[in-house]
């Protein structure tokens, strides 16, 4: 079991073309006032780019929201990617407007966990922290 | 001397009630911009002069309303905002609503029209049709508007980066017809630097897409006098998370942008200024501040654009104002309480003396609308309107010692915020460094850790909790055969075409763009010359893309 010295590395991102980035802001904000190094890629990401600046950036947890409705066909295509590149050792974690009934398929595409539009900050920080912590020491 | 007894008396009042006073104002009160609120206010509070700065409705500085008869000369708008499907749907819907005697309602579209992508972009992907129609050229809007004469109704259409694009649409269309120009109304929302900090559909970089702007604006001053090229969202800021202050401030130095922008060219105020309409947030929450701010923002408009841009016809001067409820504010748990959230939203815009109001449904935090919640939203406005009396006296609330003191404080406020923007270098700035972006994410988290502590109440949510199943979702449906037809569509299109014309039409654009900004360089014709041509969106937006660049957007908060 390695002490990890490194803060905990995230990619936070929009894939596809949906504008929202209130939910995706407020996220960004919390990981960076617990302490982790937090890049943020903006909006209209295609699920390749985001999946390369995850690897290339070598960070522990990968983090997208989408609100337009169309999570199901892009977290597929980046959890694809990702056991394509052999990275699914990165937490996917996905966010939005996600109705409940999508979750269990979301899973199965590799995505670790699913924060529905209202969940809170702290629950957020907390998983991820313990997320990363389980890689670190995987 | 008469201010000085006020004092007095009240000092005395405090001294005769202190126990209970003091132990009121030891918890204090203030609005979610900070402005604070006191115990009571009184005359002395209020340090208007009546006829300056309050005076009487359908007079300057329209504190009190744009109408001298209010309500009871026309009552407020009940809007109704609807998504579509395909374009052959979206026209049996018009021609249904116009034949009852209707307007279409506005046009939602897609996000890769939007973004000005055809549908068989790779990033378009399970995105066409999704959040309203597909739009990819001429001939999808002659599909819309087929047995429908474009002089006689009136076609709001939500787009915003590519509004040039479906100007031009709409101009070749109405000239087919053998319209009058003159006469063709209709609203493009055409306001992209909310897009840079809030809504999110940004193409090209904020120069050039301010550019875009002023070309439509001026093209409608010569061309198209009955048409609004404009509407300026503030409401997508509270949307992001932006407080009161910010929602207005952000607005009108957007608004100040594109009317400076449009004036350096010589554009008239006076032949622009009335077709632009303030689509803001009309909300519960600090709710008398929601009415001072209605009030406020009438009188801000009306000063500046009279003392500092010179409109001299007083309908310029008028700030016309749009209000919806906020479909943030609503909340999943104890969803039927939404409805008394949104009757309240309707109660500030009625109050505030605003033009049209929309009241979002109960379950639109489930996804699309059910019918039965729709009727509910236009039925809970039908009783604002017809059963209490609200509308029948002009500003009601003018006089009030709290009203009028939190009507001037907010109105300090919001001019504040205006000149800090100013002083960066303007609102091109003030986006391009990440500024604006930023203070909405702060007030967002603010927002956001008031709800998690429970320092801010939401009903169901972190105080008065009652376990319930949620409903099922409605969310928009994909329809993966429709996104084939109109990639097949466009494809056909493109076989079909003079595309020798298209490619000529193209290079115009790319040579014009590439000219400085003018009159002499607007991009409003040679886009219509495109769109005649059949050029796609995706085809005239990546020729712009090509010298403009794309927006490339901060992302540190």
């Amino acid at each position: 079991m390695g002490l990890r010295e490194r803060k905990i590395r995230v990619l936070m991102g929009k894939p596809g073309l949906c504008g929202h980035d209130r939910g995706i802001a407020l996220v960004v904000m919390a990981l960076r006032d617990a302490g982790m190094e937090v890049i943020y890629s903006g909006r209209h990401n295609s699920p390749e780019s985001l999946v390369e600046v995850a690897i290339q950036e070598d960070v522990d947890v990968l983090g997208v929201s989408i609100l337009s409705g169309g999570h199901l066909g892009l977290c597929e295509r980046i959890g694809r990617l990702l056991r394509e590149r052999d990275a699914q050792d990165i937490v996917f974690l996905a966010g939005g407007f996600v109705p409940p009934e999508d979750i269990p398929q979301l899973k199965a595409m590799g995505v670790r966990e699913v924060f529905r539009d209202g969940a809170r900050l702290e629950d957020i920080v907390r998983f991820v922290e313990k997320a990363a912590r389980e890689r670190a020491t995987a | 001397m008469y201010f000085e007894r006020l004092k007095t008396a009240e000092e005395e009042w405090k001294q005769r009630h202190e126990e209970e006073v003091s132990k009121a104002e030891t918890q204090p009160c203030a609005c979610e911009d900070g402005i604070p609120v006191k115990l009571l206010y009184t005359p002395s509070d209020v340090r208007a002069d009546f006829h300056k700065d309050i005076g009487f409705p359908g007079d300057f500085p329209f504190t009190r309303g744009t109408d001298a008869a209010g309500y009871r000369k026309k009552l407020w708008t009940i809007s109704h905002y609807a998504g579509f499907g395909s374009p052959r749907e979206t026209n049996v819907l018009f021609r249904r609503m116009i034949e009852h005697g209707g307007v279409p309602p506005y046009m939602a579209l897609d996000l890769p029209t939007q973004l000005g992508l055809d549908p068989d972009h790779p990033m378009a992907r399970g995105e066409v049709g999704m959040t309203g129609t597909s739009i990819a050229s001429l001939r999808d809007w002659e599909i819309i508007f087929d047995g429908i004469k474009l002089e006689d109704t009136f076609v709001g259409t939500v787009i915003n980066a590519p509004a040039a694009v479906i100007l031009a649409m709409h101009v070749v269309l109405a000239e087919k017809q053998g319209a009058d120009l003159a006469r063709i109304r209709g609203n493009l929302q055409n306001d992209i630097l909310k897009e840079f900090t809030a809504r999110g559909n940004f193409i090209f970089p904020v120069q050039p897409s301010l550019r875009l702007v002023t070309d439509t604006l001026e093209y409608c001053a010569k061309h198209l006098p009955a048409y609004w090229p404009l509407n300026v969202c503030g409401g997508h800021y509270p949307e992001a998370g932006a407080n009161r202050v910010h929602e207005v401030a952000f607005a009108f130095a957007d608004a100040f942008t594109y009317i400076e922008d449009a004036l350096a060219r010589g554009v008239d105020i006076d032949g622009f200024g009335k077709g632009i309409f303030f689509l803001m947030k009309s909300n519960h929450t600090d709710f008398f501040e929601e009415v001072a701010k209605f009030r406020a923002m009438r009188r801000i408009w009306a000063t500046r654009l009279r003392e500092r841009y010179g409109a001299k016809d007083a309908e310029t001067m008028k700030c016309r104002i749009l209000g919806h409820s906020g479909g943030s504010l609503l909340t999943r748990e104890r969803p039927e309480l939404n409805i008394a959230r949104t009757t309240l939203a309707c109660v500030a815009g009625v109050l505030g003396g605003i033009q049209l109001i929309g009241l979002r449904t109960m379950d639109e935090v489930f996804g699309i609308p059910t019918e039965k919640s729709e009727l509910i939203a236009i039925g809970t406005q039908h009783v604002v309107a017809h059963e209490t009396g609200l509308p029948d006296v002009v500003d009601p609330l003018g006089g009030s010692y709290y009203v009028e003191a939190l009507t001037a404080q907010f109105e300090t406020a919001v001019l504040e915020e205006i000149e800090r923007i100013e002083r960066m270098g303007g609102m091109v700035k003030a986006i391009e460094s990440g500024y604006v972006r930023k203070v909405i994410a702060q007030d967002a988290y603010r927002t956001q850790t008031d709800w998690e502590t429970g320092r801010k109440v939401k009903v169901g949510v972190n105080k008065f909790r009652i376990e319930e199943s949620e409903p099922p979702r409605r969310p928009y449906e994909y329809r993966p055969e429709e996104e084939r037809r109109q990639i097949e569509a466009v494809r056909q299109l493109r076989r079909e075409r003079d595309n020798a014309a298209v490619e000529k039409a193209l290079d115009r654009i790319k040579a014009l763009a590439r000219e400085p900004a003018g009159s002499d360089s607007n991009l409003v014709p040679p886009i219509i010359e495109a769109v005649r041509a059949y050029a796609t969106i995706g085809e005239i937006c990546g020729t712009l893309r090509q010298v403009f660049g794309e927006y490339a957007e901060p992302t540190s908060f």
